[in-house]
């Protein structure tokens, strides 16, 4: 047993105190150490033992004793014990301060150990246990650095001193410079080789930190060899063998470590693991506790942060949210950077997601992303919560990263294309075929939402094929299939009961009967009722009408199949079978807005106005007047109150269009991007005269609309074509009618055409404005304005061209046929308006026959004019042919003569030759013979063909000189007579002129006309736009997806409806034609009164 | 079952052509394909080259349809001012010139014997008969007006007559009308039978199939081709396909095809027994408006279709 002895003062005797059994009370001790003066060294030793002990207040009080002034005045020159007790209290402090929890006390213990080791430094600057003291304090203070350079006196004093060396390992082992620390405690070892095992533990550390794993294990096994019953070496061989990740080194280390736990329970590192283990073994019960204990066991920041967030996770892991928050908000609280122990960070932002906060855990999960700029979880769970703020964008770039870094990650590629739906279709194909790739890859099965989708995003995008073949894969096998191979086709309806036909259910009971069994998952719903909308708009109706009857046959209350098939009967114009089933989708659910505004439609089509206005109404407060569509209803409704009447109320009209324009704006304040209210706020631009801004709009609206499948808007383009028109130009106005005809409605629209018509009537081209109408009279034969327009303009026409000074025999004649049929259209007008075929009065018909009449009577007699003109002309003309021919005759007669008469000179000549020599042969003969009477009659002959010739020259001669004077004379009549029909001509000119300038002024009437009646077609156009409505903004999720897929539907459907709302137009259109049948109407009377 | 273009003629009419239809052959030629159109002439055309024999004027206003007589030497054109015109094929001599005030006259057909044209009515919602020997009005076959204190302008406008056809037997005559309605009358008894419902908008052509004579075709501009049992007052069956309205249907002389043309601008050819468009020509570059197989069995068949882009095409069909 160890003892001390105390020398007694002035004598050789010694008081043995056995420090086993020091007494409880130290001053006993202190009494006599200091009745005896014993040497300081004695001290230190006695308080050292009262502290191994574990009796703290004895050690501290013997300490403090041995510091008090009056020992430092008595030992004044025994400066190393005092020193030393002093280092002895700045080491107890500072462990104090070490393990103190509570902030301010801690502090307190620091500041007093300061205090003893600078008193320390006081006695003696260089003592090196001080200096490695104050290190010590320095380290617990986490002053590393200052740590570092205390440590560093010491060392640079003396070499190979221990605890500064080992000091000095721990600061370079805290500064993450694990090799230097390694060096160091290697350092201390060979110089004082029976260390305690806790060096070699460092050693351990160090390689652990190294990744020097084997020798890390000799070196912790080391420790266990020397000190079988140190913890920290068994915890850390059992982190390792846990972290081996095989289930024997799982199952070892495990073992370790409760080995630890039993020979120390407190080691809250070993808890925590023995925690994390439950956690994963589903006790929570024992992780609670063991994290519990765990956290009452240390203060040591990340180790308890280790244990809340065990506990949180367990929490977490069992649901209980709230509980989970608080404990990985108070281990994030532990952690001074997110570096050191990012998961807490991690569960947080899960709790807090979870509980909906999500900045706050969107600020977690940046933080977590910050450590592992990698993660592609953290990134998606990014991008979900971005996608949830609304910053749709922010969330694209995390799904995009997220994709990238892991391109085999199906989940983040669905992900990421459901986001891009929105925005990049195209984007959002690539991701998800991506996606549909990767997954058949890994032997998934594709869900059928993503099918759904990417067939949804090839049909948007107009690759009708792909998007069929994706939905048949979607759906898989089924009935379905045999409807849309067509193998069953619908059995034969009683054609007069065939009304009902889209809403029996016959042919599926009896399909059961024959003992098919029809079954339709509810997740295959949709897809079938995309692939029902895809051969619609394949033009596929009659398979898409059996599938919309199967969803509905299977499930009645599916209302977007009921608006569907309501669609499909409306486009063919089957409104009360439409009517119905809009009512059975109200059925379903009365407040449906798009069945609401359908029937609103419906309604206006049956021109039931006031009703249409009710249901719009109600649409729009089932919406609470969000939904776009019925607010753009309703503005299209005021606008057509405005222009349908006749006979036009300005104050009325005004208060409409300022309603609409009113609910125009409406809309386009909660969508800017809304087209149709662009548009409708345009047309109302328009109907007030601002024709450049309404311009403006529509060509903006025009640019906007195209691109896309579904955006179909013709009749901005017909607006745009108004707009031209009322500003005069018409050309460029006759094009865009004629494209928009031909883009849209396969020139089958005959409104557009009398549009057509109207223009080419003002541009004064009747011919191009009558075949126009002749067009349009073959769509719509039973449409009679169109026959009196067409009446109208070749009356115009011939008018006109009877006016023209100069004018061919043909053209008149075409003018009198002109006229012939134009009399007779209107005189069958006249005829038909008995029958009350339709509205026009037959008086102004007959005024119309009549002054058709009197043009044919005026333009049969310019027709004798022209055909005598033209027979004068011909006359003329045969004159100038002969004169041609007679000079042409003479020419050659001459010619003829000449060539004779040299040759009758030469043959003269040769004759004569002849004669001479036989002449000479004879005066031979003669001068033989010598007769003189045979040479005179010779010379007469020669003389009297000389004179027949001469008379015949003559002759020819007068003839022509004749002849010239015979033309010339009838040159003269000819002028006379042209005379006399000048003045013919100025007659009728005269007439015509005043004619004219009637008509002129009536003319500028019609400008204004014009105006009015250009702003009437705006209007009409205006009431088939109303089908806007900018689709709801549908959020990532499928059914959302789908609901805004039906939500299109609708759109379209409605855009698809537009033609068909023309009836409604024509009903209001009607008046404006009869106006302008009013406006020619007044043509003709002023011609009447000439 | 398939088409093969032979042979189109671009500007074959100087405007739209309206109508179409086959002049049978005669002793002493062969059959010629007539077309009308809307610059006012009738064309002759001598397949298969499409060699244009004769162009006939005397028309107003555009041609709306035309008609041979089963004999093929005479022939009846309609226009919009109106008139009927019966003229001879070779001779363009104008046999006759019909009217029937205040109706118009839309698409004509005579009755496979020859003895009766029948002409569309339009607004008088009538069906006129006219002896072809002594071009006397004799029937007008009235589609019955719905009750109603005064038949408004409304419901007389959708009445309007537009499409006819006689059963293969001659026993019937069904028309078309802007509303959709079609209506079956019996020719003997001039009286109406009923109607076939199915449509709602304009049925601007019926046919009935040569091989089974109850069975009727309507095209429609509701872009639906139905088949009818004209008899039963069935509907057998309707085929959607055009995406724009139906102009036209012909049924093919062995009544295992229809063609059909559309304001899509496309020519379909329909396979019965499928009741799926089994070809789709896309030769032409506007609406088509008349399509016409070259009627009787045996021979070449042929196919003929024109269009608002002034020309005219002619298929092989086997």
């Amino acid at each position: 047993m160890a003892c001390v002895y105390i020398p007694v003062q002035n004598s050789e005797e010694e008081v043995r105190v056995a420090l086993d059994q020091l007494p409880r009370d130290a001053s006993d001790i202190l009494d006599i150490l200091k009745a005896e003066q014993a040497p300081l060294d004695l001290w230190l030793i006695i308080a050292r033992e009262y502290f191994k002990q574990g009796k703290l207040e004895q050690f501290r009080q013997i300490l403090e004793e041995g510091s008090s002034p009056e020992i430092d005045e008595y030992y004044a020159d025994v400066r190393y014990e005092r020193i030393a007790i002093l280092n002895a209290l700045g080491a107890y402090y500072s462990y104090l301060g070490k393990i103190e929890t509570k902030q301010r006390e801690k502090e307190e213990h620091f500041i007093l150990a300061t205090q003893y080791y600078n008193k320390a430094s006081r006695i003696d600057m260089h003592e090196p246990s001080t200096w490695v003291g104050k290190g010590q304090l320095l380290l617990a203070k986490g002053e590393i650095e200052q740590a570092f350079a205390a440590f560093k006196i010491v060392l640079d004093g003396d070499h190979d001193n221990v605890p500064a060396l080992l000091g000095q390992a721990c600061v370079q082992f805290n500064r993450g410079r694990y090799s230097d620390s390694l060096e160091l405690y290697k350092r201390a070892l060979q110089v004082y080789p029976d260390c305690p095992a806790a060096v070699r533990l460092g050693i351990g550390l160090c390689r652990y930190k190294l990744g020097q794993i084997d020798k890390a294990r000799q070196a912790f096994q080391r420790v266990l060899q020397l000190d079988p019953e140190n913890v920290e070496a068994l915890v850390a061989l059992a982190i390792m063998d846990l972290h081996t990740d095989e289930a024997t080194g799982i199952r070892k280390g495990m073992l370790k470590m409760q080995r630890a736990f039993e020979i120390y329970p407190y080691c809250a590192m070993a808890l925590n693991y023995l925690a994390n283990h439950f956690f994963f073994t589903g006790q929570h019960f024992l992780v609670e506790q063991l994290t519990e204990t765990a956290l009452a066991v240390t203060n040591h920041g990340p180790t308890k942060s280790h244990s809340y967030y065990n506990l949180a996770r367990s929490y977490h892991s069992k649901g209980d949210y709230e509980k989970a928050g608080l404990y990985y908000m108070a281990s994030v609280k532990e952690i001074n950077k997110p570096h050191e122990f990012v998961f807490p960070y991690y569960g947080l932002g899960q709790v807090q997601l979870k509980l909906g906060d999500l900045r706050s855990a969107l600020s977690n999960f940046e933080k977590v992303l910050e450590v592992y700029p990698d993660n592609c979880d953290t990134m998606k769970v990014l991008g979900h919560i971005y996608v949830q703020l609304g910053q749709t964008e922010k969330a694209q770039d995390f799904m995009r990263k997220a994709t990238k870094i892991d391109p085999r990650d199906a989940q983040a590629f669905l992900d990421l294309g459901e986001l891009l739906i929105l925005s990049d279709a195209a984007a959002a194909l690539d991701a998800l075929k991506t996606a549909r790739i990767l997954l058949k890859k890994g032997g998934q099965e594709v869900p059928i939402e993503v099918l759904n989708n990417l067939g949804v995003l090839h049909f948007e995008r107009g690759e009708f094929e792909l998007a069929q073949k994706t939905f048949r894969e979607a759906l898989g096998d089924g009935i379905w299939l045999t409807f849309i191979d067509g193998k069953e086709k619908s059995s034969p309806v009683d054609a007069s009961a065939s009304i009902l036909q889209n809403k029996d259910v016959h042919l599926f009971q009896q399909l059961e009967k024959e003992g098919h069994l029809i079954e339709l998952p509810w997740t295959k719903v949709t897809t079938l009722f995309n692939m029902a909308r895809l051969l619609e708009q394949l033009h596929n109706t009659e398979t898409a009408n059996i599938l919309y009857r199967l969803i509905l046959f299977k499930y009645p209350d599916y209302v977007d199949a009921y608006l569907r098939l309501a669609a499909i009967a409306k486009s063919r114009s089957n409104i009360q079978l439409s009517i119905e089933l809009v009512n059975d989708a109200l059925k379903v659910n009365e407040k449906c807005p798009n069945a609401l505004s359908m029937l609103g439609d419906l309604e206006l089509k049956n021109d039931d106005w006031v009703k249409a206005k009710e249901t719009f109404r109600a649409a729009s407060e089932a919406t609470e007047g969000k939904d776009s569509y019925a607010t753009l209803s309703l503005g299209n409704w005021n606008y057509f109150a405005a222009v349908r009447n006749e006979k036009r109320a300005p104050k009325l009209e005004a208060t409409h269009l300022e309603k609409a324009k009113e609910l125009y704006t409406k809309v386009l304040a909660q969508h800017s991007a809304n087209l149709y209210a662009a548009n409708g706020a345009g047309v109302v631009f328009a109907e007030k005269g601002h024709f450049d801004v309404s311009k403006d709009i529509f060509t903006q609206v025009q640019e906007a609309a195209s691109g896309s499948v579904f955006v179909q808007m013709p009749d901005v383009w017909i607006n745009l074509a108004h707009v031209y028109f009322a500003q005069g130009n018409f050309s460029l106005a006759v094009k865009m009618y004629q494209n928009c005809l031909r883009k849209f409605f396969y020139n089958t629209d005959s409104q557009i055409l009398l549009y057509l018509a109207r223009t080419h009537y003002e541009a004064e081209q009747w011919q191009d404005c009558k075949k126009t109408l002749l067009r349009a009279i073959h769509l719509a034969p039973s449409n009679y304005t169109l026959r009196f327009d067409a009446g109208v303009v070749m009356q115009k026409f011939s008018a006109s061209t009877l006016q023209k000074t100069k004018k061919a025999a043909d053209e008149v004649r075409l003018t009198v046929t002109e006229l012939g049929n134009a009399v007779r259209v209107f005189k069958q007008l006249s005829a038909a308006s008995n029958l009350h075929f339709h509205g026009f009065d037959e008086k102004k018909i007959d005024t119309h026959v009549e002054y058709c009449k009197h043009l044919l009577d005026a333009a049969r007699v310019h027709l004798k004019q022209a055909e005598h003109d033209e027979q004068q002309i011909r006359h003329k003309q045969e004159a100038i042919r002969q004169l041609a021919l007679a000079e042409e005759a003479r020419r050659k007669a001459e010619e003829q003569r000449k060539f004779q008469a040299e040759r009758r000179m030469r043959e003269d000549e040769q004759k004569r030759v002849k004669q001479q020599e036989e002449q000479f042969e004879r005066i031979k003969e003669q001068w033989k013979s010598s007769t003189l009477g045979s040479k005179r009659r010779e010379r007469s002959e020669v003389d009297d063909e000389e004179g027949g010739n001469s008379e015949k020259r003559r002759r020819k001669g007068g003839k022509r000189r004749k002849k010239d004077r015979s033309s010339k004379a009838r040159y003269e009549t000819e002028e006379d007579e042209g005379e006399i029909m000048d003045d013919q001509e100025e007659v009728e000119d005269e007439n015509a002129k005043t004619n004219y300038a009637e008509s002129r002024s009536q003319t500028n009437d019609q400008d204004d006309d014009a105006e009015e009646k250009a702003s009437d077609p705006l209007a009409a156009a205006g009431l088939e736009d109303s089908d806007a409505e900018d689709e709801a903004a549908p959020g990532a999720t499928i059914s959302r997806r789908r609901r805004a897929w039906s939500e299109s539907d609708e759109d379209d459907e409605q855009v698809e409806r537009q033609p068909e709302s023309s009836p409604i137009i024509e009903d209001s259109v009607d008046g404006e034609v009869r106006g302008s049948g009013g406006k020619q109407d007044g043509d003709g009377a002023v011609n009447d009164e000439d | 079952m398939k088409l093969a273009g032979l042979k189109s003629v671009e500007n074959a009419h100087d405007e739209s052509v309206w109508a179409a239809t086959w002049v049978p052959a005669t002793d002493a030629r062969s059959a010629l394909l007539l077309t009308g159109s809307l610059d006012e002439t009738v064309k002759l055309w001598k397949p298969d080259d499409l060699l244009l024999q004769r162009t006939n004027t005397g028309h107003c206003l555009g041609v709306a349809s035309v008609a041979a007589h089963p004999s093929g030497h005479i022939a009846a054109s309609s226009s919009l001012d109106s008139f009927v015109r019966v003229f001879d094929v070779d001779t363009n001599v104008t046999i006759a010139t019909l009217e029937a005030p205040p109706s118009e006259v839309w698409q004509l057909r005579f009755d496979p014997k020859g003895t009766i044209l029948a002409v569309a009515g339009g607004s008088s919602a009538s069906v006129k008969l006219w002896d072809t020997a002594t071009w006397n009005l004799v029937a007008t076959l009235s589609i019955p007006r719905p009750e109603g204190p005064k038949p408004s302008d409304k419901s007389s406008s959708k009445k309007f007559v537009l499409s006819v056809a006689w059963s293969p037997d001659g026993r019937r005559v069904t028309c078309g009308s802007m509303d959709g309605t079609i209506s079956v009358f019996d020719v003997a008894r001039a009286k109406f039978l009923h109607h076939l419902e199915g449509h709602f908008m304009p049925v601007r052509t019926l046919a009935y199939s040569p091989t089974e004579p109850r069975l009727l075709f309507s095209a429609s501009d509701d872009a639906h081709v139905n088949m009818y049992d004209a008899e039963g007052k069935t509907m057998v069956g309707a085929m959607s396909g055009h995406s724009s309205w139906v102009l036209s249907v012909d049924v093919s002389p062995d009544g295992a095809a229809i063609a059909t043309g559309s304001s899509d601008r496309t020519v379909r050819l329909w396979d019965l027994s499928m009741r799926a468009a089994v070809q789709t020509m896309s030769n032409h570059t506007d609406q088509v408006w008349g399509v016409t197989f070259l009627p009787g069995g045996g021979g070449a068949g042929r196919l003929a279709s024109v269009s608002d882009d002034k020309s005219i095409s002619l298929y092989d069909y086997s």
